[in-house]
């Protein structure tokens, strides 16, 4: 499976992204990295923020190498198993970031709570890592789209 | 579950709940479908399940998907060691609510992860043709959510539950106690 794959099938549309495209994106990757460590706030909360912040980061990434995900149900999925073709993140992380996903959308319409202090802190490391990883590759993948850099 | 062992029907017996007479003559009726095969050590008869037999693989399969469930989930977290304190199923799986596409919920104290215990349970969603959602609180949070009144944690321990590491006691003294930092 390759994005141009995906392409094909109809889950992902071509993106024709920008340096400002991404300066956003990361500017919420930030924020939500900042916030998901506000104390007082559920643990719930705080996986849901941390969340928010490495999906953002993936889909920076996705936007990047020119692909947007199509509307639909798997539009979470779809981006979270992108992060192995752009960043190529391992096996391991994105099968960990996938079962957040499960976490996140049970917590949000079934079992509210069920979400613990330590597998809050568990989502803001996997966050961090992620967010630094597509900063890296965008150096190095994208340097024309890169934040900081100047105009190529 | 364990087609590798043999077991003697005063065993089965004690671990099924049946009395002997009916499951005596049970047994035979297995054991003359070939579903499962009989040996003789001493003057004790074992019964052991026949993996030779054509019907084996689906017999195996309905019962790790039903009442086998507690003892896959529990054959998963034991490599985990002592970074397990307690485990177990609780919400519809526990209460025997079950419908065919219920999740399991599972709840597991200690100081393994949630990527520790998603892992080691992780495969089994395929096998068990269910979706498992684990839970995972280090003793100290516990007990201090437990203290609070945390209404999750609440309703899950009024709840039923089907233990897998641990028990009642062990979960009332992880509610009670301090841990030094290390213990748990």
């Amino acid at each position: 499976m390759t994005l141009k794959d995906w392409l094909r099938s109809g889950f992902l549309r071509t993106h024709c992204s920008s340096r400002q495209e991404i300066v956003e994106l990361f500017a919420i990757s930030d924020r939500d990295l900042a916030n998901c460590r506000t104390t007082g706030l559920d643990a719930e909360w705080r996986m849901a923020i941390a969340y928010n912040a490495a999906l953002q980061a993936a889909t920076a990434a996705l936007a990047a190498e020119g692909y947007r995900p199509a509307r639909g149900e798997s539009h979470h999925w779809r981006v979270i198993q992108s992060l192995a073709h752009t960043v190529g993140a391992d096996g391991d992380t994105v099968e960990q970031f996938d079962r957040f996903r499960k976490k996140r959308n049970l917590s949000a319409y079934e079992r509210s709570g069920a979400v613990s202090d330590q597998e809050a802190e568990e989502m803001r490391s996997l966050a961090e890592r992620l967010r630094e990883a597509v900063g890296q590759w965008i150096q190095t993948a994208h340097p024309e789209l890169a934040p900081g850099n100047a105009k190529a | 579950m364990h087609p590798d062992q043999r077991w003697y029907l005063r065993d089965i017996a004690r671990r099924t709940g049946c009395a002997l007479g009916n499951l005596r003559r049970e047994l035979s009726g297995l054991a003359e479908a070939e579903i499962v095969t009989t040996t003789r050590d001493g003057n004790r008869r074992y019964y052991q399940a026949n993996p030779a037999c054509p019907l084996f693989p689906e017999l195996a399969g309905l019962i790790r998907k039903t009442v086998g469930l507690a003892e896959v989930l529990r054959d998963a977290l034991v490599p985990l060691g002592d970074r397990v304190a307690a485990a177990f199923i609780y919400g519809s799986q526990a209460s025997q609510e079950t419908k065919a596409a219920s999740d399991v919920d599972l709840l597991v104290i200690g100081r393994a992860t949630f990527a520790d215990v998603a892992s080691a349970v992780g495969p089994l969603q395929e096998t068990l043709g269910r979706e498992i959602n684990p839970t995972v609180y280090p003793a100290d949070e516990f007990r201090r959510k437990v203290r609070a009144g945390h209404h999750f944690l609440k309703a899950v321990l009024c709840g039923e539950k089907m233990f897998l590491i641990g028990g009642e006691r062990d979960l009332k003294r992880l509610a009670e106690k301090r841990f030094p930092p290390d213990a748990l």
